[in-house]
C-alpha cells in the first residue's frame, strides 16, 4: 500500500559543496541517497518535497557538513494479504519467482491452484493448466501476499495464485470483463 | 494405580510386573498388604450382600470388595452415599438390583427423604419398614405408624436448628469414621500402606538377570512345603530385575522375622541370603511396587534397536508384537557390506567357521538389501527366502523388500523417545512396490506423541489444542512448567481466558507465510523459511537459504526473528570455496548440520564432512580471468554461458580456469554452477567496476562541475595522417603476449595489431601495453616524444656515420631537451629558448661534444658537427617546438606568427648562437661535413638537408604540426644562405626579438641569419602545420627530401 511519509535523513556535504547553492546540493544527495532505497519495512518511492533543512554542523574530524533534512516522501509498503501485481521473472518446478515493482515475491506451486501444473518440456518452462492460464518468464500475475521478509537493502515476499481472480490475466480477471473482452474481441 | 514398568515389558503380561508367591496371578499390582489379606481371608466378594453387619464391620473387609476398580476420590463422598442407599434398597428388595442402580442418579432429589429416613433408623428401634410391610395389615404396624408419625411431629418441633446441626453432625461424623475405615468401594491408599504392624520387606541379593528366577524358585518351595511343618513362613517374594532396572540383583520378600527369610532361602540357586540383606523401610515399600507402564507397541510403531552394536541406535518399524508382548518382528534397513571387509585371513576354527571379529572401521551405511551385492561375494549365504522373490535369506538373517526382518526381544529396543525424525521414517516409507509412498503418518504420530513432552514449548509461541475438550483452541503460551502448558486463548469463546493444558494435547500453530525457523532434531535443524504449506502438524517451508521446499513438523518450529541461519558449520560458510584434494576445488552449495554439500569443478555435487575437507580457500578479491573473447572478467561480474544452456550468474569464485557462478533465480545447488572461463563472456559493461576509496572529490566537488568542457588534463596532441606506429617493431610488455616481438601492422589511436615474430598470428594490443624497440639497435624509444624519437634516430644517424657513439648522442639529445622545454607549460617561447640555450642547445651538442669524450666529440671534431648542431638545433626546437604543440590553444607561440618565429627564429639562431663559433660554422660546415659524410648518400642539393634531412624526419615522424615548421625552418635556413634572402624580407621583424636573447648567447653575427632562416619556415609552418609544406614551402631545392619524408620516414631510415 501506498503512503504518504514525513521522514528524516540526515545528509553529509564534502567541504568542496560549501557556498550558495548548498541547499539544493543537500536536497539533490538527499534524492540520490534515499530515492528508491528500502528501509526493510517500505520502499521509498519517491520524495515529494523537503519541509526543513537544518543548518549544518560540521562533523569533528572529516569535515563534512551534516543536515538533518525533513522531507515527505511516497512510501510502499507491502502488507500480508496484499494482492499486487507482478511480472514473473523465473519459473521452475517448485513455484515461481515474480517482480512486483522493487519487491522479489516467490510464489510456491504449493500456493498454486492444483490444475495449474508445471510443465517443464514446454519453452520456456511453464505453470499452464492446458487452457487459458499460462504462467511463464514475463507473464503477468496477479498475487496476493502471504508473508513478507526484510533483507539488508530489501526485501522478500511469499505470495499465493491459490484464489479467486488471482494468477494469469485470464484468472484475474472477473468475468464480466472477461466478457466485456469478449464483446471487444 | 499406574503404568509402566521399568522392566519394560507391558502390562497384562503375567511376567511383566513383579512375580510373587502371590496365589491369585490377577492381582498384580496390589501392595504388600494387600496381598497378605487376602491370602488370611479369601472371603468372597460376594457375600457382601447378605451382610447385615453393622457398617464397622465392613470397614474390615472393605479391601475385599475393591477389586482392582479405581474410583475416583474426587467422588468419594457421593460413593459413599450412594453406597449405603445401595446396601439399604438391597434389603428392600434384594431382587430388584437394577432399579437400585438407576436410582443413584436421583439421589440429590432423595436427600430429604433419606435424612428422614436416616433419621427414623437412629431414634426408632430397628424394625425395618421393609419388614414392616410384610406384618398383617393394622396392629403393630398401624401402632407403630402413629408412634412414628406422632415421634416425628415432635421432633420436628421441639427439634431447634441447633439440634438438628447436632444430629446432622453426628450423622455425618460417623459416616466420616466409616469412610476413613474404608468403606467397600474406595480405601485412601494412605490407609493401605503398610504399618509397623506389617511384615517387613528385606531385600535379598541375588545373581544380576536370575532374579525371576529365583521367585520362581521360591513360589515352587512354597507350594512343595505347604501343608508341612516346614511350612514357609513368608508373606510374599517379588523382583524388580530387568536391565535398566535399579532394583536389579535384588529380590525382595516378605516376611514377619528376617529368620524366616533365611530359612526359605537357604539352598536356593542365585540368592545369597546370607549377605547382608537390607531392611526395606516402611515408607519406602510402596515404591518398590510402583508400577511404569510400558507404551503398548503396536504394529507400525517405530522403535530403536539397541543391539546388536553394528545397528545401535538405528530407527526400526514394529511389524508384529507376539502375544506376551515380549518378543516383536520388526524391520530395519540393514547395514551391509556384502563381505567387503571382510578379513580374509582370519584365523579359522575347528569347525573351518571364520571366528568372527569385531569389524573395525565405521558401520556400513544403511542400505536396503541388494541381492546382486550379496551374490558377488557371498552367494553362498543367499538363499531365497520363503515369502516370495522379494524375499531372502542372508547370513542367517530374513530380508524382505530389502529391509531386514528379525525377532528381537523387547529389552534389546528403546521405546521411550524414539523420536524418528522424517528422513530416517521415509526410508521406510517408499517400500512400495509401485513406489508410491505409504507413510503411515499415524503411527509416525503415534511414536511422535511420545515424545512431545521433550517438545520445547516456548512462552510466547503461538499454540493451538488438537485434542481433548479444547480442540481448536489456539492462544498463546504464557508459561510452562513441565508438561503443563499455560496459555492466553486468542480466539474463539474462551478468548481473553488463561487455561491450563498439557502439553501432549498441543501444537504450535503457524501460518502461511510466517517466517520460521528449524529448532528440532531434524537434519533442517536452523534452516529458515517461510512456510507455504501446512497440512496437519506437518508445515512445509520454503528456505531462505536456496530456495528449497523442506517438510518438518510443527513441533520443530519456531517464529524466527533472525533472517537467515547460520548458513555455517565450523568455518564453511555457504559458497565458500574449499580444496578437496589437491587437484579439486568445489564450492559449498549446501550446509547441514553435520555435512557439506559441494559442487566441485567437474560440476559434480557430493556431500562430504568438514574433515574431508582440506582447506578452505579464501576468497581472491582481485582475481582476474578473460572470457572468450579475452576480456577482462573478475568477481561479482555477471557473465553468460555462450553455448549450452546460456546460463548467466554473478561470478562467486574464479579458480584457474574454472568459474563458480551463482544464480539466485536457479533453485539447484543454490543457484551454484560451474564452468570454464573460455565458456562465458561477459555482460557487463567494461570499466563500470571502479572501487572508488573514499569520497569521489571530482564528482563532489561543484568548481570542476561548473564548466565540464574545459574539464580534465589537455588531450594529448593530435597527430595526423598514417599512425606513426605502423611498422615499428614492438614488444609486448602485458598481458598473454609479454614478451614477444612484433612489427606493427595496424593502427588506430589506441589499439595496435601486432604481427607477432614468434607465432604467425597477429593480435590486437593496446599501444599502452608496447614498446617500440628500434629495428636495429633495438633500444627502446617513444613513438610519440619527438626527443625520443629524435634520440633514436640520434641513435642512428651516428652509426651511419660510423664515428659517433650511437647511445649518448641519442639520449642526450631526446631527453632532456624536450623535458625542460615541456614541463613549462605556460613560457613555449621562452621554454624553447631557455632550454635552447641551457640545455637543448648547449647540452647535448657542447657538452657532450665539448666536454665528454663520448659519442659525439669524435663527431664534432671529425666535423661531423653538422649534425650536432643539428641536434643542437634540433632538441632545442624540439623542447621549444613541443610546448606549443602541447597546448593547442594561445600557447602555441611557436605557431602564432610573431611569437613562433621569435621562437623558432631563435632557436636555430640559437643552435647556432650558442654553439658561437660552431653555429656560424654550422651551415659553413655543413655543407662540407655533410658532403664528406652523406656525400655518398644524398644529392648534393640535400647536402645541407643531409642534417636538414635528418631533422626532417623528427618532424616527420613526430608529425606533429610545429615540430616541422620549425624544424624546417632553421635547417633551410641555416645552411642556404641564399635561400633564406626571399624571406629575409620578414625576417627582421621578427628578427629584433631573438636578437636580445641571441645577444646574450653572443651569437650576434649569427643572430641575423638564423632568424631570417627562421622567418622562412614560419610562413611555410602557417601554411600549414605539416613538415612538408615547410619544406616544401622553403626550398625549390629541398623538396626532395621533404616530399621524402612525408612519404615514409622509416624507408629512409632503414636505408641509411
Amino acid at each position: 500500500m501506498f503512503f504518504v511519509l514525513s521522514l528524516t535523513h540526515q545528509v553529509t556535504l564534502h567541504p568542496s559543496y560549501f557556498g550558495r547553492n548548498m541547499h539544493e546540493l543537500v536536497t539533490g544527495k538527499l534524492l540520490k541517497d534515499v530515492e528508491g532505497t528500502c528501509t526493510g519495512r517500505y520502499f521509498i518511492i519517491t520524495i515529494m518535497d523537503t519541509v526543513d533543512i537544518s543548518e549544518g554542523r560540521i562533523l569533528p574530524g572529516s569535515g563534512l557538513a551534516e543536515f538533518t533534512v525533513h522531507y515527505r516522501a511516497v512510501v510502499w509498503r507491502p502488507f500480508k494479504g496484499e494482492t499486487v501485481d507482478a511480472i514473473v521473472t523465473s519459473v521452475n518446478a517448485v513455484g515461481f519467482f515474480a517482480d512486483a515493482g522493487p519487491l522479489p515475491l516467490f510464489v510456491s506451486s504449493h500456493l498454486i491452484p492444483t490444475d495449474i501444473k508445471f510443465d517443464p518440456n514446454a519453452t520456456p518452462p511453464q505453470f499452464t493448466n492446458n487452457e487459458d492460464s499460462v504462467i511463464e518468464v514475463g507473464t503477468h500475475v496477479r498475487v496476493k501476499l502471504i508473508g513478507t521478509r526484510a533483507e539488508v537493502g530489501g526485501m522478500y515476499a511469499i505470495a499465493s495464485i491459490r484464489e479467486d481472480y488471482l494468477g494469469s490475466p485470464a484468472n484475474a480477471l472477473p468475468d464480466v470483463y472477461k466478457a466485456g473482452h469478449e464483446q471487444l474481441d | 494405580m499406574a503404568s509402566l514398568s521399568e522392566d519394560g515389558s507391558p502390562p497384562g503380561s503375567p511376567a511383566s510386573d513383579g512375580s510373587g508367591t502371590m496365589p491369585s496371578p490377577g492381582r498384580v499390582d496390589g501392595s504388600p498388604a494387600i496381598a497378605r489379606r487376602q491370602s488370611e481371608d479369601g472371603v468372597d466378594a460376594g457375600n457382601d450382600d447378605e451382610d447385615e453387619e453393622p457398617e464397622e464391620e465392613g470397614e474390615e473387609i472393605a479391601p475385599r470388595e475393591d477389586d482392582d476398580d479405581e474410583e475416583d476420590e474426587d467422588d468419594e463422598e457421593e460413593e459413599i452415599t450412594g453406597h449405603r442407599r445401595k446396601r439399604r434398597r438391597e434389603r428392600r428388595n434384594q431382587f430388584l438390583d437394577v432399579e437400585a442402580e438407576v436410582d443413584e442418579d436421583e439421589d440429590e432429589n432423595e436427600d430429604d427423604e433419606d435424612e428422614l429416613n436416616e433419621l427414623k433408623d437412629n431414634f426408632i428401634a430397628d424394625t425395618h419398614p421393609d419388614d414392616l410391610a410384610d406384618l398383617p395389615v393394622g396392629g403393630q404396624t398401624d401402632d407403630r405408624r402413629h408412634r412414628e408419625l406422632d415421634r416425628r411431629r415432635e421432633m420436628e418441633a421441639s427439634m431447634d436448628a441447633e439440634k438438628q446441626a447436632e444430629i446432622l453432625r453426628q450423622r455425618y461424623a460417623r459416616n466420616r469414621t466409616g469412610r476413613a475405615l474404608g468403606d467397600s468401594a474406595v480405601v485412601p491408599k494412605r490407609l493401605l500402606l503398610p504399618s509397623v504392624d506389617d511384615p517387613s520387606i528385606w531385600a535379598v541379593r541375588c545373581k544380576e538377570g536370575k532374579e525371576r528366577e529365583a521367585v520362581f524358585a521360591i513360589m515352587k518351595r512354597i507350594e512343595e512345603r505347604m501343608g508341612t511343618k516346614e511350612e514357609l513362613a513368608i508373606t510374599s517374594a517379588f523382583e524388580r530385575g530387568g536391565t535398566q532396572s535399579t532394583m536389579k540383583g535384588f529380590i525382595y520378600v516378605e516376611a514377619q522375622r528376617q529368620a524366616d527369610i533365611m530359612v526359605a532361602l537357604t539352598d536356593l540357586m542365585n540368592v545369597y541370603p546370607r549377605t547382608k540383606m537390607m531392611l526395606v523401610e516402611i515408607k519406602e515399600m510402596p515404591d518398590l511396587l510402583r508400577v511404569t507402564k510400558t507404551p503398548a507397541l503396536e504394529p507400525g510403531a517405530y522403535v530403536r534397536l539397541k543391539r546388536p552394536p553394528k545397528y545401535a541406535g538405528d530407527l526400526a518399524q514394529v511389524i508384529d508384537v507376539t502375544d506376551t508382548g515380549l518378543e516383536l518382528r520388526v524391520r530395519f534397513v540393514p547395514r551391509l557390506d556384502y563381505g567387503l571387509h571382510e578379513d580374509v585371513n582370519a584365523p579359522t576354527d575347528a569347525f573351518g567357521a571364520k571366528r568372527k571379529r569385531p569389524v573395525a572401521g565405521p558401520r556400513p551405511p544403511q542400505r536396503l538389501f541388494s541381492e546382486v551385492e550379496a551374490r558377488k561375494r557371498h552367494s553362498k549365504l543367499l538363499g531365497g527366502g520363503t515369502a516370495g522373490a522379494k524375499s531372502w535369506n542372508y547370513a542367517g538373517d530374513e530380508y524382505v523388500n530389502g529391509y531386514c526382518e528379525k525377532e528381537v526381544k523387547l529389552q534389546t529396543l528403546i521405546v521411550k523417545d524414539v523420536n524418528p525424525t522424517l528422513e530416517e521414517v521415509t526410508r521406510f516409507a517408499s517400500g512400495a512396490e509401485d513406489g508410491t509412498e505409504n507413510l503411515d503418518l499415524n503411527a509416525l504420530a503415534a511414536s511422535l506423541k511420545a515424545s512431545t513432552a521433550n517438545a520445547s514449548y516456548l512462552p510466547g509461541d503461538i499454540i493451538e489444542v488438537y485434542e481433548g475438550e479444547q480442540k481448536g483452541v489456539m492462544g498463546k503460551a504464557i508459561s510452562v512448567q513441565a508438561d503443563i502448558v499455560t496459555m492466553a486463548v486468542s480466539e474463539g469463546d474462551l478468548k481473553g481466558q488463561t487455561i491450563e493444558v498439557p502439553v501432549k494435547g498441543l501444537r504450535k500453530r503457524f501460518r502461511n507465510g510466517d517466517h520460521v525457523k528449524v529448532i528440532g532434531g531434524s537434519r533442517f535443524r536452523d534452516e529458515v523459511g517461510m512456510v507455504v504449506k501446512i497440512s496437519e502438524d506437518r508445515v512445509t517451508l520454503l528456505s531462505d537459504h536456496g530456495n528449497t521446499e523442506i517438510t518438518v513438523f510443527s513441533k520443530d518450529l519456531r517464529e524466527a526473528s533472525d533472517s537467515g541461519g547460520s548458513g555455517s558449520l565450523g568455518k564453511f560458510e555457504l559458497w565458500d570455496l574449499v580444496q578437496l584434494d589437491p587437484s579439486t576445488v568445489a564450492c559449498i552449495v549446501k550446509v547441514d548440520r553435520e555435512s557439506l554439500v559441494v559442487l566441485d569443478q567437474n560440476n559434480q555435487t557430493r556431500t562430504v564432512m568438514p574433515s574431508q575437507i582440506s582447506n578452505k580457500l579464501e576468497k581472491r578479491r582481485h582475481a582476474v580471468a578473460t572470457d572468450r573473447n579475452g576480456n577482462e572478467i573478475r568477481l561479482d561480474e555477471t557473465v553468460k554461458e555462450n553455448g549450452g544452456e546460456a546460463r548467466s550468474g554473478k561470478i562467486i569464485h574464479i579458480h584457474r580456469a574454472y568459474l563458480f557462478l551463482r544464480n539466485p533465480s536457479q533453485n539447484e545447488n543454490a543457484g551454484v554452477f560451474v564452468t570454464r572461463t573460455t565458456a562465458v563472456s561477459s555482460v557487463a559493461a567494461k570499466g563500470a567496476v571502479t572501487a572508488s576509496t573514499g569520497p569521489d572529490l571530482t564528482s563532489m566537488n561543484p568548481a570542476m562541475k561548473r564548466n565540464p568542457a574545459t574539464g580534465g588534463d589537455m588531450p594529448p596532441p593530435k597527430s595526423f595522417g598514417r599512425d606513426r606506429s605502423i611498422g615499428q617493431t614492438v614488444t609486448i610488455r602485458k598481458g598473454p603476449y609479454k614478451g614477444l616481438l612484433g612489427i606493427v601492422k595496424e593502427a588506430n589511436e589506441t589499439d595496435a595489431r601486432v604481427e607477432l615474430h614468434t607465432k604467425n598470428k597477429t593480435v590486437n594490443i593496446s599501444k599502452n601495453d608496447l614498446a617500440f624497440k628500434d629495428k636495429l639497435t633495438g633500444q627502446e624509444f617513444n613513438p610519440n616524444s619527438r626527443g625520443g624519437f629524435g634520440g633514436g634516430r640520434g641513435g642512428a644517424t651516428p652509426r651511419g656515420r660510423g664515428g659517433l657513439g650511437s647511445a649518448t648522442p641519442g639520449g642526450w639529445d631526446g631527453g632532456r631537451t624536450p623535458g625542460a622545454g615541456g614541463g613549462v607549460e605556460r613560457t613555449p617561447a621562452w621554454g624553447a629558448r631557455t632550454p635552447a640555450v641551457a640545455n637543448g642547445g648547449r647540452t647535448p651538442a657542447w657538452k657532450s661534444s665539448g666536454d665528454n669524450a663520448g659519442g659525439r666529440t669524435p663527431g664534432w671534431a671529425d666535423g661531423s658537427r653538422t649534425v650536432n648542431p643539428y641536434d643542437g638545433s634540433r632538441t632545442s626546437y624540439g623542447g621549444g617546438n613541443r610546448t606549443p604543440a602541447w597546448s593547442s590553444g594561445a600557447k602555441t607561440p611557436a605557431y602564432g606568427m610573431s611569437d613562433a618565429f621569435a621562437a623558432g627564429s631563435k632557436t636555430p639562431g640559437y643552435g647556432g648562437g650558442s654553439n658561437d663559433t660552431w653555429g656560424a660554422k654550422t651551415p659553413a660546415y655543413q655543407q662540407p661535413t655533410s658532403n664528406d659524410n652523406w656525400g655518398s648518400n644524398q644529392q648534393q642539393s640535400n647536402n645541407g638537408w643531409g642534417a636538414g634531412s635528418y631533422d626532417a624526419p623528427t618532424p616527420g615522424v613526430n608529425m606533429s604540426a610545429p615540430t616541422p615548421a620549425a624544424m624546417n625552418a632553421p635547417t633551410p635556413g641555416a645552411y642556404s644562405a641564399p635561400t633564406p634572402a626571399p624571406y629575409n624580407a620578414p625576417t627582421p621583424a621578427a628578427a629584433p626579438t631573438p636578437a636580445p636573447g641571441w645577444g646574450g648567447g653572443g651569437g650576434g653575427g649569427w643572430g641575423a641569419p638564423t632568424p631570417q632562416a627562421m622567418d622562412a619556415p614560419t610562413p611555410g609552418a602557417q601554411q600549414g602545420y605539416y613538415a612538408a609544406p615547410t619544406p616544401g614551402a622553403y626550398g625549390a631545392m629541398p623538396e626532395t627530401p621533404a616530399a621524402n619524408w612525408q612519404d615514409d620516414n622509416q624507408p629512409r631510415y632503414t636505408d641509411n
